[in-house]
């Protein structure tokens, strides 16, 4: 088998930079679906939560959240980002934490077998509206 | 009024995700989704896989790049099945795009199927493409630092390749640094020090990467 074919997205799927957009664009999808099953006019809240370890930086989403969601029913909304901690569980242990500076082993028992159990989350709670 | 929704918002490119999964795993196919700088080696690491792997192993690429074919181009000499994505400005594969071009491989005669996602540390490591598991390269002259800047990937992922270690004389890279960050992230991580030019570290590589395409683990990477 050979080199196959050359697929060019351009024009058929979009694709933008950075992973904020690709992200807001996505939220705006489920606003607005949620939106239209309640019957709303207006969409004023919108309640989200993203976790430490995604990097997403709130300003550059919050601007490509409203570049998403202009003239729509939701423009005039206030974005509310709530950043969650990093949490792990221990196996060993069982203890709960929260951890600083990506130290992922357990602060109370030393063992390196744990789960992350926040700080993954790009997640939308809830939205409010009339 | 209130509506509660509680739903990842990455909900649909996590839903491709769990099928392009499952199909690979249906065809016993092992993908890697290989993240990386632009410059670490991605190409490189991959010319010298082929080289050694190919006549072994069934090999397919996909190439993630933003606009040219030109790592595509550098693979066409393995006579291997590749397919270019050109994201066109995008800085991520998706899972879409993924569940887009596998129809072009012919599955059922394939073992490894190499993902070079596009070069970038933050962004591909949210989008689940269905790999079976997510490699991350770096090299010394981009720095130490990079496990703890992107500690996102270098949890995720698991092997962890170190390239350039010869030219590691001629950078302030401080290797004691990186393992000490890798390690408070990853202390499981499997990792390689190579040079793909000199070729120094490369037969443990090889022996891994083999090893995974005869001990399949179709581990999920849910979120």
């Amino acid at each position: 088998m050979k080199f196959l074919q050359e697929h060019s997205f351009h024009g058929s799927v979009k694709y933008l930079t950075m992973h904020e957009i690709k992200i807001a664009e996505d939220l705006a999808v489920i606003v607005l679906e949620a939106a239209r099953n309640e019957n709303l006019s207006e969409v004023t809240k919108v309640n989200v939560s993203f976790g430490q370890m995604v990097q997403i930086v709130p300003e550059i989403f919050e601007f490509a959240f409203r570049e998403t969601v202009r003239n729509t029913i939701a423009e005039d909304c206030e974005l509310i980002i709530e950043i969650l901690k990093v949490k792990i569980k221990c196996s060993g242990c069982g203890g709960e934490f929260n951890i600083d500076k990506n130290n992922f082993i357990c602060i109370e028992c030393g063992s390196a077998e744990i789960e992350i159990i926040q700080g993954k989350e790009l997640f939308v709670k809830s939205i409010e509206g009339e | 009024m209130e509506i509660k929704i509680m739903k990842n918002i990455l909900d649909r490119n996590q839903n491709k995700a769990d099928e392009v999964r499952s199909i690979l795993a249906s065809k016993k196919v092992i993908m890697v989704n290989m993240i990386s700088s632009p410059g670490a080696g991605k190409t490189t690491l991959l010319e010298r896989t082929c080289e050694e792997l190919a006549g072994r192993f069934r090999i397919g690429v996909i190439e993630g790049d933003i606009t040219t074919d030109r790592d595509a181009q550098r693979l066409k000499k393995y006579n291997i099945p590749i397919v270019v994505i050109n994201t066109e400005g995008g800085c991520h594969l998706d899972s879409h795009s993924i569940s887009k071009v596998l129809g072009l491989f012919d599955l059922d005669n394939l073992d490894l199927l190499f993902v070079e996602n596009v070069g970038n540390l933050v962004c591909p490591s949210q989008f689940d493409l269905g790999e079976t598991f997510k490699l991350a390269l770096v090299s010394t002259p981009e720095g130490d630092d990079k496990p703890a800047k992107y500690p996102m990937l270098f949890r995720e992922a698991k092997a962890v390749l170190l390239n350039k270690i010869d030219l590691m004389h001629y950078t302030n890279f401080n290797y004691d640094n990186f393992i000490s960050d890798l390690n408070k992230i990853n202390s499981q991580v499997v990792l390689f020090e190579i040079s793909c030019t000199r070729g120094d570290g490369l037969k443990n590589w090889y022996n891994w990467i083999s090893d995974q395409n005869l001990k399949p683990n179709f581990i999920s990477n849910r979120l």
